[in-house]
């Protein structure tokens, strides 16, 4: 029995640590440059390519045969198997595919040409090819004695400055601009130059974006602001609760206003095609070998040469040794970890979505932490132990045992359909202000009638139990019932709201969005909570609570001062089997508010900051987005492997951060070993 | 010195189960009396009427606190039999008897401390400086701040020394530092901790050593100046060192506080208490001035427990 529970253990050691060890080395390979290989076929062609995977695989016996025949070396396995070499070719406007699958026995040659390079494109994806120029063309005011034409080499040799005269009519007479093109050729000079030029490009690439982003976004949103006031205006027009003039001046004022923000959007786009036009003077030369072409600026303008710009990142792997892959290598995670996504999630970083299940989580313990806790303390504190309490018990625990997507299903159901459209728009149905009143009166009597049956319930609390203090008792539960369901049907169908964006086109509080994703996490991880923060309290000595009474604390006092600062530590436990359970679920994310790209962070940096109504994106969500939803699934599997990692890390890290709290309040307060 | 703590119950336990609830010396060896001189125990034993021998230097002090006829079942299983007896004030006085017998019970029913235990009912009353202590109109909460107690096991709060001595000004709401400061100081001071603990008020309580974390809840049960003080076997869990100390405190307030204390210990009773009283299966049997109760009690029964003839 020994060895059996003893193997039994080994085992399951054994399937964790080859898990966390597959996660790791796949999740830490991902970004490794790999080498790349010029390949020359059998039949003459060449292409550049970088390595990914080896295997064997069945062929057709015709084909087999004939490479038997070939006698290459390494074409075939020992037992008649074909082995071909996955390659990452990249180009994908002229090659189609990016990957390819090439036989070992139709390879001629393989080199390492020392000057390849793999340029990591904001768009398209990787392109592989030997460098050829750059060209900048710049403008400059010159001075009159300066010469228009000429040209100047520099310290480089090759390089060369050729000077045009171009005409411009300035506001001031005519001024002297002279138009410098500088030319940089050979794929080693260009490679020299590349890299301040592509940081001047990058500065001009991020002045854009800011411009595009920034200013343009602060004038939409007070468009956006501003159509909604007056649609607002409108729907109170229409009701009646503002006049025909305040709604015309209103109306008059957003116009005016929207004028003014309409020619401070000309001007920004002025600034920005200025700008754009600017940096098409900067463009590169990149070579595919095989079909002799070059990187183009898009699919659709294959004669034009791509923008410096449009380069992320430039790697000559071939050419820069262990040091500069290693730069490479931590540029790449630096980029992976800050960085947005790009081209179906497949390249660029995974920041918002480290943010958006960050911040989920965050809130989610917010929100789950104080309902679990007060729900404990009441039926362990306050609630009659009995059949009732035990019940309800059972049901929570019950509760853990429901599956996810059920809880996705009734967060969406109920929180995005009903209570954000009930948030957005107000009641579906309304009642009639009269029969409204009606059951605020009903109510009112109804917990004045509970409160007075309560009291008849607490009479003589230390003598026995008497059929009247029963009754009071069990009509005191009917009439809160009651209460619960008149307050209910008041708020759920109150006729003085009209929700808070009824104004809005779209709706905001009423589709999948943060807030909602983590409600429902809440409730599905509320059960963990309960149960341990009641352990948590019953484990409080009772010496403890019987002290804080004696010294004459009430009993809301004793819990507060005693019994949760003692129990903090076992609450914190709930909380974070509660994380862990929470970061982890994908399938209700799904449902009610995890996408696959949020174009929005839940968070901003202008009022009001928060914008818990957007949908986000979770790592989670975003391993299945990138495993099996992903249009280049090869290119997308290191990236599952990259991510799962990062997963993995954040849930660790948010624990950890819990657990070393909770070391610190059981320092603090003593005991608690939950 | 050492405290002496009997765990076997002295006299067996009549089968008929006048006492129960949480008793440990129900179910214990039964050691049968006999003779005569033990009328009083046979009479509580068979469940006869029975009136406990009251001496009159205890009806003749001035008393702060009055127990009438007080019955106190757990459930069905009646605890305390018809209790009448006057607490004096300013005097210390410890209630003695064989585990089991109510002593702690009673304690607890002073300050209403087994109002939290499920299923406890109570007949009869007490009255402290007249005031009844069980009338419905009576608030729990304000008679226990008149009464400071102190438990069996030390149970400091999770929180700093200096919370834990003015945790019962703290949840009146007092928060004026000066008074708060000159409190602690006053209650440490009295409980002989002020000078072990001065540098450290603002650490957890729960780093100091078993004795003094009960001189710590010494000091927390006087800090708001109480007029009747509660002790339940303050020094059961304490070493000798430690006990002697808080004697010493019982005997420093003597005069101005009014102490019940329970102790199983003779040597501790006598030493520190003005007057004894001695319980058995839930009712009382004598009380009288300690030093009457050693060595010249009205009962046989008396004289053999005390001189520990029974354990």
């Amino acid at each position: 029995m020994v060895w059996l529970s003893g193997m039994a253990l080994c085992l399951s050691l054994t399937i964790i640590l080859s898990l966390i060890g597959v996660v790791l080395w796949n999740g830490f390979r991902t970004f490794w440059p790999a080498p790349i290989h010029l390949v020359t076929l059998r039949d003459g062609s060449t292409f550049l390519g970088m390595p990914v995977r080896s295997e064997a695989y069945e062929s057709e016996p015709a084909r087999v045969e004939a490479l038997r025949k070939t006698d290459i070396e390494g074409a075939l396995t020992t037992d008649g198997r074909v082995i071909r070499t996955l390659y990452r070719v990249g180009n994908k406007e002229i090659l189609g595919e990016p990957f390819r699958w090439v036989d070992a026995g139709d390879i001629a040659s393989i080199d390492l040409p020392p000057h390849a390079v793999l340029v990591e494109r904001l768009q398209w994806g990787p392109w592989i090819g030997q460098p050829g120029a750059i060209v900048s063309v710049e403008e400059v005011v010159i001075g009159a004695d300066e010469p228009l034409v000429g040209t100047t080499d520099t310290e480089h040799g090759s390089r060369r400055f050729e000077r045009a005269e171009l005409n411009e009519a300035g506001g001031g007479g005519p001024r002297r601009v002279r138009q410098t093109t500088f030319v940089c050729e050979g794929p080693e000079e260009t490679l020299r130059a590349f890299g301040p030029a592509h940081v001047a490009a990058v500065a001009r690439r991020t002045h854009i974006e800011r411009l595009k982003e920034e200013d343009v976004g602060v004038i939409n949103r007070e468009l956006t602001a501003l159509q909604n006031g007056v649609r607002l205006a409108e729907l109170r027009h229409a009701e009646g609760a503002i006049t025909e003039a305040d709604f015309g001046a209103i109306r008059a004022s957003s116009e005016q206003r929207a004028g003014e923000l309409r020619a401070g959007f000309s001007t920004i786009m002025e600034r920005v095609r200025r700008l754009e036009a600017e940096d098409a003077m900067h463009r590169w030369i990149v070579t595919d070998p095989g079909t002799q072409r070059f990187a183009p600026i898009s699919q659709s303008e294959p004669g034009s040469p791509m923008l410096l710009s449009q380069v992320v990142r430039c790697v000559p792997a071939n050419d820069i040794g262990v040091v500069g892959k290693v730069r490479v290598y931590l540029a790449r995670w630096w980029e992976f970890l800050t960085d947005g996504p790009r081209e179906t999630n497949t390249e660029g970083g995974i920041m918002p979505v480290i943010f958006g299940t960050v911040a989920m989580t965050l809130l989610l313990c917010v929100l789950v932490v104080p309902m679990g806790v007060v729900a404990a303390l009441y039926l362990r504190e306050y609630a009659r132990q009995g059949w009732v309490v035990s019940a309800v018990r059972v049901a929570v625990n019950n509760l853990a045992g429901v599956p996810s997507i059920v809880y996705g299903v009734f967060g969406l159901g109920f929180f995005c359909y009903s209570v954000g459209s009930w948030v957005d728009r107000g009641p579906q149905a309304p009642l009639s202000p009269q029969s409204w009143w009606g059951i605020v009166g009903l109510t009112v009597v109804l917990a004045a009638a509970s409160i007075v049956l309560g009291l008849v319930a607490k009479i003589r609390p230390l003598r026995p139990d008497s059929a009247i203090k029963m009754l009071g008792r069990f009509l005191s539960l009917l009439g809160w019932l009651g209460v619960i369901v008149g307050v209910g049907v008041l708020v759920v169908r109150l006729p003085y709201f009209h929700g808070f964006f009824r104004e809005r086109p779209a709706a905001t509080f009423g589709t999948p969005g943060v807030l909602w994703a983590s409600l429902t996490l809440a409730l599905l991880t509320l059960p963990v909570v309960i149960v341990s923060t009641e352990e948590a309290i019953s484990a409080v000595p009772r010496s403890l609570r019987e002290g804080s009474y004696g010294c004459g604390a009430s009993k809301w006092q004793t819990i507060r001062r005693v019994v949760l600062p003692r129990a903090a530590p076992g609450i914190m436990t709930g909380m974070i089997l509660a994380m862990a359970r929470g970061a982890g679920e994908v399938a209700p994310l799904m449902l009610v508010g995890a996408v696959k790209l949020a174009s929005e962070l839940p968070f901003e940096a202008s009022f009001p900051w928060l914008h818990l109504e957007r949908s986000f994106m979770h790592l989670g969500f975003h391993i299945f987005d990138l495993g099996f939803q992903s249009p280049d699934s090869e290119g997308a599997r290191p990236l599952v492997w990259t991510t799962t990692f990062i997963l993995m890390s954040v849930v660790v890290t948010l624990n950890i951060t819990a657990i070393g709290l909770r070391a610190r309040l059981r320092r603090r307060f003593g005991g608690g070993h939950f | 010195m050492v405290s002496q703590v009997q765990h076997r119950p002295i006299i067996g336990v009549s089968p008929d189960g006048t006492i129960s609830g949480r008793s440990q010396g129900a179910g214990g060896s039964v050691r049968p009396l006999t003779g005569s001189e033990y009328g009083a125990i046979q009479a509580i034993r068979a469940n006869r009427p029975f009136r406990a021998a009251i001496h009159d230097e205890v009806m003749a002090a001035s008393a702060v606190l009055e127990v009438s006829d007080f019955e106190l079942y757990y459930g069905a299983a009646k605890a305390l039999h018809a209790i009448s007896m006057p607490v004096p004030r300013g005097k210390v006085t410890a209630l003695v008897g064989p585990s089991g017998c109510g002593k702690s019970t009673l304690l607890r029913s002073i300050n209403r401390l087994n109002d939290l235990i499920d299923g406890v009912r109570i007949e009869g009353d007490m009255r402290l400086n007249g005031e009844s202590v069980y009338s419905p109109y009576v608030d729990v909460i304000d008679l226990r701040k008149r009464m400071g107690m102190v438990f069996q096991k030390s149970n400091p709060f999770p929180m700093s020394i200096f919370e834990n001595v003015v945790y019962a000004l703290r949840i009146d709401g007092e928060n004026r530092k000066s008074l708060l400061k000159e409190t602690c100081e006053r209650a440490l001071r009295a409980a002989a901790l002020w000078d072990e603990v001065k540098d450290r008020l603002h650490e957890s309580a729960l780093g100091m050593s078993g004795g003094q974390q009960q001189r710590l809840c010494i000091a927390r049960a006087i800090a708001a100046e109480p007029e009747v003080l509660l002790m339940d076997e303050p020094c059961s869990a304490l070493d000798p060192i430690a006990t002697l100390r808080i004697e010493e405190f019982i005997h420093e307030i003597r005069g101005r506080l009014t102490v019940v204390i329970v102790t199983h210990n003779m040597q501790q009773a006598a030493r520190v208490s003005d007057f004894t009283a001695f319980m058995y299966l839930g009712r009382l049997v004598e009380y009288g001035p300690t030093a009457t109760i050693f060595q010249n009690p009205r009962l046989k029964e008396t004289e053999d427990y005390v001189r520990g003839r029974f354990g």
